[in-house]
């Protein structure tokens, strides 16, 4: 199979996704008034409700939403073969992940900007909004130990990664004090830190440079504790006092400029990896179509696949930032689509590109496995550099940039999911315990956390139940449009199927890995235990929100016929 | 009148993007500002019109030399001050 042929028919199937079904429900079910005032402007208080354009807004919402899951998700599902995993992402897409995220925002909209939080007390049960407070906790964990591991484990630890990473980190800090306290113009200082950060990669790729970083981390074979190599300990302790800075420091002086200038890097990644392909048009060579059901480590392609790729096809967190955010920034309801549909589909566009990193850049299955052995994180490196050196890029350069790429992708969001953790943790436990108000020790609480899953826990397990999280909020989404549809009277049908397979596939995604890592006691006794007491606890909470939800099915239901 | 020029579409195209990438890029830096200033806005008109919302704050002498200065957002700011927030709130800052 042809990667261009790939990218042409991801291109079809979005095209008629969004023009034909998105559209047409956009239409004749939402009805979104162009006249009605939104939250945004009818409150427009300069600090929760700021109106803005729907490309601005679009912007916003894909940089909100991309980040790795649709990386990595698609580079680990292409074991299952290419085929289901590129099925998922677009069929996901069509029929489920945009519904999502556009009507996420609708729903926000119509309800004067509440978020999931009031949304779910309201619409289902006041249980159901603490159940989301679970999910959301153990979402934000399970990040922190599956994209820490990667990162501490799989790409700090490769000796051409650590200098590029700290050159885009001191170009971001300095972009931000340029730009805010000297305010130099930001077009120049946006040119000087992105060329030097690409300076600061392509040095880190030299032999010298990595030689160093080679002798701090030392032997691979140094074991500080269980299976953690010393260069393992030294760089996830690294990745940790980043992300300590990340969310103690105010936004403006570390997150918000070292995520700046990593959008540039990122961006100008994607660009030369799609002239790649373009250019290069690689097949697929040997890279079947389909493997086997059940692949070792993973599990059955049903239900763990559609778990492993969230982000790309449909992803909870979506439904987050669009009530907390997007919803409260919409200047019209007629932008909710292009915003919220569009930025999804966007994404998938993104998975799809990171499905051929895994399978057309190497053009053999063999060749996947070689490098996905060395780690996942290793497959895009080298992947968008196959692509890159198509453009005329070296390719020493070329993988150096991608792992730069990937963990600038993850550290980004790392150090916000450990803000989050500290204030949702000083909400949830604050009355009983004072101190975890406290700014630096909530944080350092929320890291411990994640110390210990990256230190004990089985990457391909924490994947799935990061997934599993995931895709639970996005099943209390889903149940929250279909019952604000049924309440309105209108067709809930494309919600609620969509709803049901979400909550049937996950809950059995976290059964077959819960059951599954119990069994596996053995290989990893804490991180293991850790992970299927936490799938269980997914579990018990996603039952008893299924029970609220046919009581508020139900409810929905009488409501609707009431009113007739 | 009539269709859009090929110039003028590449125009809009090229306005659209310039938007778009300023949405992914500098726009959250810009909404943050416009939230700090909000917020000190918000405290000001709290210092001086706390009574709006049952505090009695200052001498209703200076409280009527202002008040022509707070009449366009007094409506938003007792909405803002008297709304409960919720936890998930906290999910409006840039995740990607």
């Amino acid at each position: 199979m042809n990667s261009v042929l790939v990218l042409i028919v991801a291109a079809v199937v979005i095209l008629l996704g969004y023009g034909l079904y998105a559209k047409s429900i956009d239409k004749k079910v939402i009805k979104p008034d162009p006249n009605k005032a939104t939250p945004a402007k009818m409150y427009m208080d300069g600090v929760d409700f700021i109106p803005a354009g729907r490309n601005v807004l679009f912007g916003y919402q894909f940089k909100s939403i991309a980040a790795l899951g649709p990386i990595v998700g698609p580079i680990v599902a292409v074991q299952w073969g290419w085929l289901p995993a590129l099925l998922w992402i677009l069929v996901g897409v069509a029929f489920i992940g945009w519904v999502q995220d556009y009507t996420s925002i609708m729903m926000g909209v119509r309800h004067e900007g509440m978020t999931m939080g009031g949304l779910s007390y309201k619409l289902i049960s006041p249980r159901s909004r603490t159940i989301l407070l679970l999910f959301i906790y153990l979402y934000l964990w399970l990040i922190m130990g599956a994209f820490g591991k990667i990162v501490g484990y799989d790409l700090m630890t490769k000796p051409i990664v650590p200098f590029g990473i700290l050159s885009v980190i001191v170009m971001g800090l300095l972009m931000g004090y340029f730009t805010y306290k000297l305010r130099q113009d930001i077009i120049w200082t946006t040119i000087v830190a992105v060329v030097l950060s690409l300076f600061g990669i392509w040095l880190g790729a030299q032999p010298f440079m990595s030689n160093i970083f080679k002798s701090i981390n030392g032997n691979p074979n140094t074991i500080v504790f269980g299976q953690v190599t010393w260069a393992k300990f030294l760089w996830s302790l690294v990745v940790m006092v980043i992300c300590y800075l990340g969310a103690v420091l105010p936004i403006w002086e570390w997150a918000q400029p070292i995520n700046y200038v990593s959008f540039w890097i990122v961006a100008l990644g994607m660009l030369a990896g799609v002239l790649g392909i373009l250019v290069w048009h690689p097949g697929m060579g040997d890279f079947p179509a389909f493997t086997q059901f059940t692949v070792p480590g993973l599990g059955p392609l049903w239900p763990v696949l559609f778990v492993t790729i969230a982000c790309g096809a449909i992803s909870g967190w979506h439904s987050l930032v669009s009530t907390s955010g997007t919803a409260r920034q919409l200047e019209k309801e007629t932008d909710a689509l292009p915003v919220g549909g569009g930025a999804m589909f966007m994404e998938a566009s993104l998975a799809t590109i990171a499905l051929l990193t895994a399978t057309a850049a190497f053009g053999s299955y063999k060749g996947y496995h070689a490098v996905y052995a060395k780690g996942k994180a290793a497959v895009f490196a080298v992947g968008l550099a196959n692509f890159m050196n198509h453009i005329g890029i070296p390719k020493n350069f070329g993988v150096a940039y991608g792992a730069v790429f990937l963990t600038i992708m993850a550290l980004t969001i790392m150090y916000l999911v450990v803000r989050f953790m500290r204030v949702a943790s000083a909400e949830l436990v604050g009355d009983s315990i004072p101190v975890m108000r406290n700014v630096h020790v909530g944080t350092i609480v929320a890291l411990l956390l994640s110390l210990l899953i990256i230190w004990t826990g089985v990457w391909q397990r924490v994947w799935v139940l990061f997934g599993g999280a995931n895709q639970l909020m996005a099943s209390l989404a889903l149940l929250l449009i279909t019952v604000w549809l049924m309440e309105e009277g209108k067709n809930a049908a494309w919600a609620f199927w969509p709803f049901v397979f979400m909550y049937i596939t996950t809950i059995g995604a976290l059964a077959y890995t819960g059951v599954k890592v119990f069994m596996e006691l053995s290989k990893a006794p804490v991180g293991n235990f850790i992970a299927g007491a936490i799938a269980f606890l997914l579990i018990i909470a996603a039952l008893v929100l299924g029970y609220d939800a046919m009581g508020a099915v139900n409810k929905a239901r009488k409501k609707a016929h009431a009113s007739e | 009148m009539g269709k859009e020029s090929l110039s003028e579409k590449l125009r809009h195209f090229a306005k659209a993007f310039g938007e778009i990438i300023y949405g992914a890029t500098v726009y959250d830096w810009v909404r943050e500002l416009d939230k700090e200033r909000g917020k000190l806005q918000s405290l000001f008109i709290l210092i001086v019109f706390g009574d709006f919302l049952g505090v009695p704050i200052i001498p209703p002498y200076y409280q009527l030399r202002l008040l022509p200065h707070i009449v366009p957002y007094l409506g938003t700011w007792k909405r803002s001050m008297l709304r409960e927030p919720d936890i998930t709130e906290i999910f409006d800052e840039d995740m990607g």
